[in-house]
């Protein structure tokens, strides 16, 4: 049931230049052994400043009209869902036994990170002498004469359009190699941008708005770099502090940056090297000596777990960072949050994807691509899913109930760069995924709860005990598996027993649902790198800087069943 | 001709603005390591399996060639044009397997045996030369690889390498000049040695017949005897072997390295599958005489029990299943396959090529299927996938692609990424270990505009040095996301071209992830600048944008079309004879800049932005606008030129062939009077199977071979021949030529068991 998403606007954000300082060195060589600065393409964040509207990631709408549309039966649409009620959640959410399953409503119970360490309550505490005044970055980057920042252009009537500016219309902030673009989406004038800046040499991987802090006059970013480095910016007051200044704490690339849930000041930037590091905003950087040595030992043994180098509960906490994790020492392509504000979900170019409680620190599971590198990961809206993309050219849907995969998304021509739940498509028992890709396509794919539990060959578990026991029925999958993907008889089948609850192997195909696109089409000229839903659109961005909006299917145009549209016209 | 030359010289000057920029800053008196040498300082003593060896090869012309036909050979030009060889074999060598069963089959050499090659007297000046120079822990040293090139033997090879040696005054310094440059590297290479003349064989000390198994046998385990970590290898033997034996192989023409590949991997199965036999015989001749030594008994029956390896590790099947649409009966065919071909897609992954493969097809039209049960063509559907997975997967991407109205083959540059970890998707419901674990441990690349020139390099991982790069004579450490940079794309001249997955394990892949990172963390811990880079030095980067990059690019213009076939037409002794060394250095300097994509600016951006990038941009648009106006000149007169070409060297490949096939009966002539086991070699039967023969392995070895042409070729045995005439209008000249050879009797029996890639009939009707 696709309906016709019509292409509204295409957007192009010009990729800056070379700085004049690095002398655009043209190398003809093909063979040339030059080493290139890590880039991502064009990501995007939209951010509506209106105060009602929550982040859409962790929303679980069912009350939406749009839901309406997603054929629910009247029952389920009618439960009103808006204020965290429990009740709408116990026909449909049985199994909440592990401990790991996430409600919507219990990420507003979960403890505040480092909440229980005093040395941290106290910094945090001193903040709030006047809770409504934003605390703002120290320096003018407008002024600044930082050899970080290039230039800034803000727009000639930037006061005025921000006057102008409709609090439930979107802001965009774009970063596009060495820039970092704020638009105004519901401007006229869209395509001029509020204030660009351009920063020297490092270019700006990643960055994340703080969904708790934001307001008509007050946006807090992090961006995170190539050289390491992060900016914390505020864009209405054009100020900036630098943070990890040169590395100082780490000084690989950033490739995925996220405020904490619900955190005023903490951020998870992720290392290339393997290293999450939570900073605070406003504290200075020290050097970091891992404080643990016996956490540090284990890194050497080849054990599934997460070496904490510096706890949230340490005393030290004056400095940033706050935390320091390491997962391997493979690259982390990214990372995001559960919709419960408990956990995290974690990809890596090694192909590992974890599962992380980001409160106890601990590393609860860890599984595999089918092969290559995972690129992309989210969460569902009513975080019992995780979807991940990768190298496999594979949408893969997890279930954290079941810890298991669910079912394997085939449909991309190539690497899968990312995945998004749509939250206007959702409900409990059918999800809606996007996925964009290399292949410069976007795939729409429906599943629904029902029919993921039906693996194409024949199944091994039993299905009645989904919802008891997950731990031993693992246990009896690792054993009665047989077939397991070894090529050689050199399986070693669970060599530690605490290891086998966490890490996860491969599945073999035979074993696992094959999940076919509702929709497949080429949007682009170039590989997709982001993909985003609005409540009325969804929003691709290119590695060239396009960046593309298609209107949702109109409402009451056409049924639901008969709509058949100009964008699914190429299904599957 | 020489005022285009003149003209494209001048025109490119300021096109590379890289060359003009100062070489590094460094006492060029400091005797230097290679990143090779540095990255091999604490390599202790050699090992015995080969592991630890990391030999460039030489770019060499068959000399006997050379000789016959060029009265000047020093005056040959330099192109790369065995590098299609070389980049193969090196994939070869590191494939741990197959380098293990070519030196334990039919046994191990000792070293006593290669120290003096029961061959007779040819010269020999590689391993034994060194005892006294080369201290047994200065294996890597300089000075004691300096004394291993004898004057004698360095002499015509350096006339080989460094063409046009004169320094003609007022000229620019040439390319290898530059230390950077892979030039100066590769000459540095062999000077440094120890260079390893292949130009003996040890065949008879084997037990076998002289072949390109046993050139083959001869060069591994030379390297693998040898002293050195490090040198270069000249394989003359195994190109003369090549050449002699496989008519397409014997112009100095542009080869196409995965022809290439599936010719050497067929004559080894032959050579070992022929050896076997006649060991078979011999052993049952001794045995009615009952004289068999109890020992030799047991070598031979290992030997003869383990001729399959190449089979074993190259070789899967495919199953192809053929529904045919008027009866909906279903045909069911299994193949052997040594590597796939896979048609490629703009964007795509090589997961994706390979699905594609295996989607159903129609067969229809000129392509209709000779169905058994109703009799006669019909449409059918049909769809292959894989039923055995091979230990080694040799992919071969199609890059080279017929194009209807250019009537020629043309290089498709699609962005196809590559994981370094595979699973295959098409296989087979009851296919064993369907879900068997791949991983990247080759890549060819080539390097080019066309499929009619250009350069092969290969990138390989080695078993404890990590990916290196072997660019003929240069050998160098590169790192891990430096295998990424060949997917293809609009301005990538450089794309993979056959890449090399093998089997593996879960645990091995987490081990080695694992290792890998961490040397990877320690590097950027050391190298605090660039976190990034791995091994690599800075200045390499920066001199390669000047010397490199120039070869490389020279590699890759049309010009380089016109340089082979200068070379054909020297070589076919029909054209008047070119001031060579001067022409050659002219186009030494030649850069085609590709004109930066994509820079398009905002078409919606504010007036303010526009005149502050405006600024910004000044400089640097106003150079691309020149770069470009240049290269766009360029293009139009090269293409206008290549079309000449393109006719041109029909023409001189058809006076190539005849002239080579004139030396092919000369040289067998010649041969077949000094020694009895070639005539023998000659008549030999089709072996065992059946199945793989000379003729068969040489007739796909044309252009236009049946990777490239999509043809079911098993549907219609005989047919097939008269198919393939229509659709190379390309290459009549080829056509002819090639095949009047090759008919030999009973070719058509002759099935092409190891060839793939026929998917997609309908592709290119």
């Amino acid at each position: 049931m696709t309906g016709t998403y019509i292409l509204r606007d295409d957007l192009h954000l010009a990729t800056p230049p070379p700085h004049p300082s690095e002398a655009p060195v043209h190398n003809p060589n093909p063979l040339a052994t030059t080493v290139n600065p890590p880039t991502a393409g064009t990501k995007l964040s939209i951010v509506v400043v209106a105060p009602r509207q929550q982040s859409h990631s962790r929303l679980f709408r069912l009350d939406t009209a749009n839901s309406a549309r997603s054929q629910l039966p009247p029952s389920i649409q009618e439960s009103p869902n808006e204020s965290n009620s429990q009740a709408s959640d116990s026909g449909s959410q049985s199994v909440n036994g592990n401990g790991i399953t996430a409600s919507p409503r219990e990420g507003l119970h979960a403890p505040a990170y480092g909440s229980g360490n005093s040395a941290l309550a106290i910094l945090n505490g001193k903040d709030s002498k006047d809770p409504l005044k934003r605390r703002k970055p120290k320096s003018n980057i407008v002024k600044s004469n930082s050899s970080f920042v290039s230039r800034v252009i803000p727009h000639e009537a930037l006061t005025k359009r921000l006057q102008e500016h409709n609090p439930n219309g979107l802001y965009a902030f774009a970063n596009i190699n060495r820039a970092l673009q704020w638009l105004d989406l519901t401007s006229p004038t869209k395509e001029e941008h509020l204030t660009k800046i351009l920063f020297t040499k490092a270019h700006a991987l990643c960055h994340d708005v703080n969904q708790s802090t934001k307001g008509p006059g007050h946006v807090d970013i992090i961006l995170g770099f190539s050289t390491g480095d992060i900016i914390w910016y505020e864009p209405m007051s054009q100020k900036y502090t630098r943070i990890n200044k040169n590395g100082a704490i780490n000084n690989t690339a950033v490739s995925d940056i996220r405020w904490l849930p619900n955190s005023e000041n903490l951020f998870l930037a992720a290392h290339m090297d393997g290293s999450l590091v939570v900073y605070d905003k406003e504290k200075e950087d020290a050097p970091f000596v891992a404080e643990d040595p016996d956490q540090v030992q284990p890194e050497t043994e080849k054990k599934a777990r997460l070496v904490v180098r510096k706890s949230v509960n340490s005393k030290n906490q004056k400095f940033n960072p706050v935390s320091y994790w390491k997962t391997s020492n493979s690259r982390i392509n990214a990372f995001a949050f559960s919709p419960d504000c408990r956990h995290l979900a974690v990809v890596s170019e090694e192909g590992s994807f974890r599962i992380i409680d980001f409160l106890k620190e601990q590393l609860l599971h860890q599984y595999m691509s089918y092969y290559g590198g995972m690129i992309c990961v989210c969460w569902s809206p009513d975080g019992r899913y995780v979807v991940t993309g990768g190298q496999d050219d594979l949408v893969s849907i997890w279930s954290l109930e079941d810890s298991m995969l669910v079912a394997r998304c085939q449909g991309h021509n190539s690497w899968v760069t990312a995945v998004q739940f749509d939250p206007w498509r959702c409900d409990e028992r059918n999800y809606r995924i996007g996925s964009v890709g290399e292949d410069c396509r976007l795939l729409l794919w429906d599943f629904s709860v029902g029919m993921l539990h039906r693996p194409r060959a024949a199944s091994v578990r039993p299905r009645s005990s989904v919802t008891s026991a997950t731990l031993q029925m693992q246990r009896t999958r690792t054993d009665g598996s047989t077939s397991r993907l070894r090529s050689n008889s050199n399986l070693t089948s669970g060599s530690m027993v605490d290891e086998e609850e966490v890490v996860h192997e491969v599945e073999p195909r035979a074993r696992t649902a094959m999940l076919p696109p509702v929709m497949a089409k080429k949007v682009d000229e170039h590989p997709l790198c982001w993909l985003g839903f609005e409540e009325d659109c969804i929003m691709t961005s290119c590695s060239n800087g396009h960046i593309r909006t298609y209107d949702r299917p109109k409402e009451g145009a056409g049924s639901d069943e008969t709509r058949s549209t100009s964008a699914s016209a190429s299904n599957v | 001709m020489t005022s285009f030359f003149g003209r494209l010289k001048s025109g490119t000057g300021p096109a590379s603005p890289a060359s003009s920029a100062p070489p590094a800053k460094k006492d060029p008196n400091a005797p230097q390591l290679t990143p090779l040498e540095k990255l091999l300082q604490d390599a202790g003593p050699v090992r015995a399996d080969g592991s630890d060896k990391f030999f460039g090869f030489e770019n060499v012309f068959w000399k006997h060639m050379v000789i016959a036909l060029c009265p000047t050979p020093l005056a040959w030009p330099n192109s790369h044009i065995t590098s299609y060889c070389n980049s193969i074999v090196q994939c070869l060598y590191y494939s741990v397997p197959f380098r293990e069963q070519v030196i334990n089959f039919p046994s191990r050499s000792p070293p006593e045996a290669l120290e003096r090659p029961a061959s007779g007297p040819l010269p020999r000046l590689n391993t034994n030369l060194s005892p006294d120079t080369n201290a047994q822990n200065s294996t890597l040293s300089p000075k004691g690889r300096n004394s291993f090139s004898t004057p004698a033997t360095a002499s015509p090879r350096k006339s080989t390498i460094t063409p046009g040696g004169t320094v003609i005054p007022g000229q620019p310094p040439k390319p290898e000049d530059n230390k950077d440059s892979p030039e100066y590297k590769k000459k540095q290479a062999l000077a440094a040695g120890p260079v390893l003349s292949m130009d003996y064989e040890n065949s008879k000390a084997y037990g076998m017949s002289e072949s390109l198994f046993s050139a083959l046998k001869d060069i591994f385990e030379a390297v693998i005897a040898h002293r050195s970590h490090i040198g270069v290898v000249s394989p003359h033997k195994f190109l003369e072997i090549l050449r002699r034996e496989n008519e397409m192989f014997r112009t100095p023409m542009h080869q196409d390295a995965h022809e290439f590949l599936n010719l050497l991997l067929n004559e080894v199965v032959e050579n070992v599958e022929h050896f076997s036999k006649t060991r078979v015989h011999e052993i049952e001749d001794k045995d009615t005489n009952a004289v068999i030594p109890q020992s030799n008994a047991v070598v031979d029956a290992t030997a003869s029990s383990n001729i399959g390896w190449v089979h074993e590790l190259f070789e899967g099947t495919l199953t192809s299943e053929t529904r045919c649409l008027t009866c909906e009966n279903t045909s069911q065919r299994d193949e052997a396959f040594l590597d796939l071909s896979v048609d490629l897609e703009q964007h795509s992954s090589v997961t994706s090529c390979l699905r594609k493969f295996s989607e159903e097809e129609m067969l229809c039209e000129r392509n209709k299927f000779h169905c058994d049960k109703c009799g006669g063509l019909q449409e059918a559907e049909k769809r292959m996938k894989i039923k055995r997975l091979p230990k080694i997967l040799a992919l071969h991407l199609k890059r080279f692609k017929y194009t209807e109205d250019l009537q020629r083959l043309q290089k498709l540059f699609h962005r196809v990424v590559y994981p370094y970890y595979l699973r295959l998707f098409n296989t087979t419901d009851d296919a064993e270990d369907p879900d068997r674990l791949y991983e990247l441990y080759a890549i060819v690349v080539h390097i080019g505009g066309g499929p009619y020139h250009g350069h092969y390099v290969s990138i390989i991982k080695t078993q404890d040095r990590g990916w290196l790069l072997f660019d003929d004579e240069m050998v160098e450490p590169v790192d891990k996301a430096y295998v990424r940079r060949f997917f293809g794309g609009e301005d990538q001249l450089a794309c993979a071209y056959v890449l090399f997955y093998q089997e593996t394990t879960e645990e091995a892949m987490m081990k080695e992830q694992e290792e890998e990172s961490l040397a990877a963390a320690k590097q950027a811990a050391e190298v605090n600048v660039e976190p990034v880079s791995v091994t690599t030095p800075k200045a390499n980067g920066h001199g390669l944008a000047n010397g490199h990059g120039i070869i490389h690019n020279l590699a890759t213009t049309p010009t380089v079309e016109k340089d082979d076939q200068f070379a054909s037409l020297d070589h076919a002794a029909t054209a008047p004879p070119l001031p060579t060394s001067d022409h050659n250095n002219t186009l030494d300097h030649i850069t085609t800049s590709i004109p930066i994509l994509g820079k398009r600016q905002s078409n919606l951006a504010s007036k303010k932005e526009k005149a502050e990038k405006v600024k910004e941009e000044k400089e640097r648009k106003a150079m691309e606008k020149e770069l470009e106006k240049q290269a766009k000149a360029k293009r139009k007169e090269l293409e206008i030129q290549r079309r000449d070409m393109y006719r041109k060297q029909e023409d001189d490949l058809r006076a190539a062939l005849a002239a080579s096939r004139d030396t092919a009966t000369e040289e067998s002539k010649k041969r077949g009077t000094d020694s009895g086991t070639d005539t023998h070699e000659k008549e030999k039967p089709a072996n065992g199977l059946g199945s793989i023969s000379k003729g068969s392995g040489l007739s796909r070895f044309r252009h236009t071979s049946m990777s490239l042409r999509h043809k079911p070729k098993f549907w219609s045995g005989g047919k097939e021949e008269k198919k393939d005439e229509p659709e190379m209008p390309s290459t009549p000249g080829v056509t002819e030529a090639e095949q009047t050879p090759h008919s030999t009797p009973g070719e058509k029996e002759k099935k092409n068991r190891f060839s793939l890639g026929r998917k997609k009939s309908t592709f290119h009707l």
